[in-house]
């Protein structure tokens, strides 16, 4: 075997990996660990209505940030 | 009772009789009721589908005025500008039951207009509120919180905790990182050695070397950044510490590592510099972890404080925030209430249970003229008084800031560690560049030179010294949880084993905190019912004490007629047209019955149409294992003090039952936190055990703070360790658990150093082996690990 094909895997392997490690690092920057019972409830609802909420959360957001020039965070 | 039925809103059952009927729901009471309508009209009513029958707080809560937090004092205090025009406040949301709660909270608040985001985590039950002020006030989203149920008040998120989250979160992700650098490395390591045994050819061990470079790299320059920050300051305050070692040691491996690799010679170490930055990172992060927020315990202590009271303005009665109360303000405090500002008593009489400010057991009476301090709390007194001094200088307010004072100057003790690792690392960066020097005259060869000064300070892996305390420490602390002795900082096992004086507080700590029936004298025989029946309607502890010695089942309530409580004398009631009297000998002889108090315990007299029929006397106990606690703590060396507010006889007594010689009583909080202070003047370290709002400033200055477990909110927050199950012999065992781990560290670090005495000669003279020094770096972490598990010998079973 030559030796570029364990050079290929190896770094193959890591650039799969660091996907893995900056998404994680991207939740936890972004604090969604913060909550720990928060973030096992979120399963309890997430149906329909919960999305809607959601949307309609954002969208509030958006629109007075607008008012105000506001740019979350 | 079988037709027990819940409520529709808060889920609590009650008989059916009481509860409101509406349109076929059931409501305990018309909070509840109110709630559950507006829930209805909002749309939100699948908040209960949602609860699934979770018990909540009945609506019954009676607010300040909201109109409050409208004010510029309290915007100025606790709001903050976002950077484009909008309000945010941090408030603790209380009622938080269930994730539902979360849900209903944010649901409807997000509803409302001019609220632009929310965020509440359910497990402190903190609240980030945005909103825009233009649209909506802030009193107006307090009421909707009220409305719904639940009550908000505001925290100052102050830099502090912000920090220390801060703190937290930066190294989750640089372990984040490390580990997950470390564990690619470690399957990389597997081919190398396996090359290095069985032959590997020159390329693929090339290969290897560079997957090596490139994971390494990240973990160096960014999960080891705080060891680098850490060097510069050391630097420039002149000082060499184990930042230093770690961070020249990891760099220089690094460098030498890829000069290896380049040249296609020897053994490349880039695996020893993810391995030393990982381990210590792990280890600082494991002491930062249990720092606790100075902020937090301020919050609870404010807590406590009642924020509004009743004042008398123009012969009415108004609700007012205490800021705003001036001094000679008429303040009402009714029974049960707690008092915020310090006065004089104008009108009314009655007792008080200052127990939180002095210790002391019992009530204390007080009438017109009496000062009445804040922080205390009105057993039985409906009274008005004047004030004396505002709410920044009373008593309670002036304990809060006395408190932040002490624990932003809470002596530090240097630990052993820290102080050799400064040694350790000036002297192998001397030795390091003395090699250099010295093989460079030697051999004239720059470039040899180099190479075996590196290997010097690389041999001399910082790795075993780093890991000794953590380790041990780590270990020190999973047996003490386990025996219920909670340490909140790592670094307080090695304080607390070089303590030299125990420091006690009387009332709850040594004693019960509560008095117990000593003696009984039965003068005539009677109906124990009848003493029951008068007994049980004081919540007076004396009461409570006897009830509870002579309660049995057979007893039963009689029907009393014209009870009446008699302030710090006791209480009187009829039945069957005769007398009953229960109380003190001043009771007994109001009611015309002569008897002799001689007891140094406090009485108990009960009588019954004028005639005296029982005698009892009571008197706060030690807890049943504090004699033999004592004297074993004694027998480590280690002097017992008992400092007490209560007076000098019962002081007395109690250190005689115990077996303490030395002890100061009628010390108030201050004083208690000065002698202390004075302790540590002459250098002893102090460790101190309390449990009540009193013993915090001395808690807060001592070295060691402990805290009993039934200890008070606010004590438990200042310590350092809480005795979770409340016993006198776990204090004893902290002790024990703490000096046994300091062996442990001194022992790690004596193998360290014993490792790094053979191995550097050999550095120094040129003679490392590539393997030898692989094998001894994992070695001798090795031996600090399996050294520091045998803290758990002779505690297996228990």
């Amino acid at each position: 075997m030559d030796s570029w094909v364990i050079g290929m895997m190896m770094s193959v392997s890591i650039f799969l990996g660091s996907i893995a490690l900056v998404a994680l690092l991207w939740a936890i920057k972004k604090g969604q660990f913060d909550d720990e019972e928060k973030f096992l409830n979120a399963a309890l609802y997430d149906d329909e209505n919960e999305l809607n909420d959601a949307a309609k959360k954002e969208k509030k957001r958006k629109d007075a940030s607008k008012k105000k020039e506001y740019i979350p965070e | 009772m079988s037709d027990k039925i819940e409520c529709d809103h808060c889920h609590l059952e009650f008989s059916k009789d009481v509860m409101i009927e509406d349109e076929g729901h059931y409501f305990c009471c018309n909070g509840c009721q109110g709630v559950f309508h507006l829930l209805s009209d909002e749309g939100l009513d699948s908040f209960y589908k949602k609860a699934k029958g979770v018990k909540l707080d009945p609506q019954t809560q009676q607010f300040e005025d909201s109109s409050n937090f409208d004010a510029p004092a309290f915007y100025d205090k606790f709001v903050k500008r976002t950077d484009d025009g909008f309000s945010e406040v941090s408030l603790i949301i209380e009622g938080i039951h269930c994730a539902a709660c979360v849900w209903l909270n944010e649901k409807a608040l997000i509803n409302m207009d001019g609220v632009v985001a929310t965020n509440i985590n359910y497990t402190n039950n903190k609240a980030k509120i945005v909103w825009d002020n233009d649209v909506v006030a802030l009193s107006k989203i307090i009421d909707m919180i009220r409305a719904i149920g639940y009550n908000a008040y505001p925290y100052d998120a102050s830099l502090q905790e912000l920090k220390a989250n801060e703190e937290r979160k930066d190294y989750y992700l640089r372990i984040a990182v490390a580990v997950f650098a470390t564990m690619n490395m470690m399957t990389i390591m597997v081919a190398q050695y396996a090359g290095y045994f069985s032959g590997i050819t020159e390329d693929i061990k090339h290969i290897l070397n560079i997957g090596e470079w490139v994971l390494s790299t990240p973990v160096l320059f960014y999960s080891g950044w705080p060891f680098f920050k850490g060097m510069y300051y050391g630097l420039k305050t002149k000082t060499v510490n184990m930042d230093t070692l770690v961070a020249t040691g990891s760099l220089l491996t690094y460098i030498y590592s890829i000069y290896i690799t380049l040249t296609r010679t020897g053994e490349a170490y880039f695996d020893s510099v993810t391995m030393i930055v990982t381990f210590v990172l792990v280890g600082k992060f494991l002491e930062a972890l249990s720092k606790k927020s100075i902020a937090d315990t301020l919050d609870i202590m404010s807590k406590n404080l009642p924020s509004d009271v009743k004042v008398v303005v123009n012969n009415e009665v108004v609700t007012k925030n205490v800021n705003d109360i001036l001094i000679g303000d008429i303040v009402l405090i009714s029974a049960g209430e707690r008092v915020a500002l310090d006065g004089e008593l104008l009108e009314g009489n009655g007792t008080f249970d200052e127990s939180s400010l002095t210790g002391e057991s019992e009530p204390i009476y007080k009438s017109v003229g009496d000062s009445i301090i804040s922080g205390t709390v009105s057993i039985d007194a409906d009274i008005k008084y004047k004030t004396t001094k505002d709410y920044a200088h009373s008593t309670m307010s002036n304990i809060v800031s006395l408190l932040e004072n002490a624990m932003n100057n809470k002596p530090k003790i240097q630990q052993l560690a820290n102080k050799l690792s400064e040694y350790f690392s000036s002297t192998i960066l001397l030795l390091a560049a003395i090699t250099f020097v010295g093989w460079y005259f030697y051999s004239s060869n720059f470039e040899q030179s180099f190479i075996t000064a590196i290997s010097v300070i690389v041999i001399a892996c910082p790795c075993a010294l780093a890991l000794a305390t953590p380790v041990a420490t780590l270990v020190g602390l999973s047996i003490a949880s386990k025996k219920g002795i909670l340490f909140k900082e790592a670094s307080q096992l090695e304080t607390m084993a070089n303590a030299n004086i125990l420091a006690l507080d009387k009332t709850g700590t040594i004693t019960q905190g509560r008095p117990q029936v000593v003696n009984e004298k039965v003068l005539e025989k009677f109906d124990t019912s009848l003493l029951y029946s008068l007994l049980s309607n004081s919540k007076h502890p004396i009461a409570k004490a006897v009830v509870s010695h002579i309660y049995d089942e057979n007893l039963h309530c009689f029907e009393l007629e014209s009870l009446k409580n008699i302030p710090s004398q006791g209480i009187t009631a009829m039945y069957n047209g005769k007398m009953l009297a229960g109380g003190n000998a001043k009771l007994m002889k109001t009611i015309g019955i002569d008897v002799e108090s001689s007891s140094k315990n406090s009485e108990f007299y009960f009588a019954y149409g004028e005639k005296l029929l029982a005698k009892f006397e009571l008197f706060d106990m030690p807890r049943e294992d504090a004699i033999e606690a004592i004297v074993k703590i004694k027998k480590m060396g280690i002097d017992v003090i008992m400092l007490t507010g209560d007076h000098k006889q019962s002081a007395q007594k109690v250190a005689s039952l115990v077996g303490i010689t030395n002890f100061e009583a009628e010390l108030s909080p201050e004083q208690k936190a000065n002698y202390i202070d004075k302790l540590h003047e002459e250098k002893n370290v102090v460790v101190m055990a309390g449990d009540g709002v009193n013993d915090i400033l001395a808690l807060a200055s001592s070295d060691i703070a402990i805290a009993m477990g039934n200890g008070s909110d606010i004590a438990i927050e200042v310590s350092d360790v809480v005795l979770l199950n409340d016993t006198f012999s776990s204090l004893y065992d902290s002790f024990k658990i703490s000096q046994r781990t300091f062996k442990m560290i001194k022992q790690n670090l004596g193998l360290s150093l014993v490792y790094n005495m053979v191995t550097i000669p050999l550095a120094i003279a040129g003679y490392i082996i590539p393997l030898i020094a692989a094998i001894s770096m994992s070695l001798s972490s090795l031996l600090v690990v399996g050294n520091s598990m045998r803290i758990k010998l002779g505690y297996k079973d228990k």
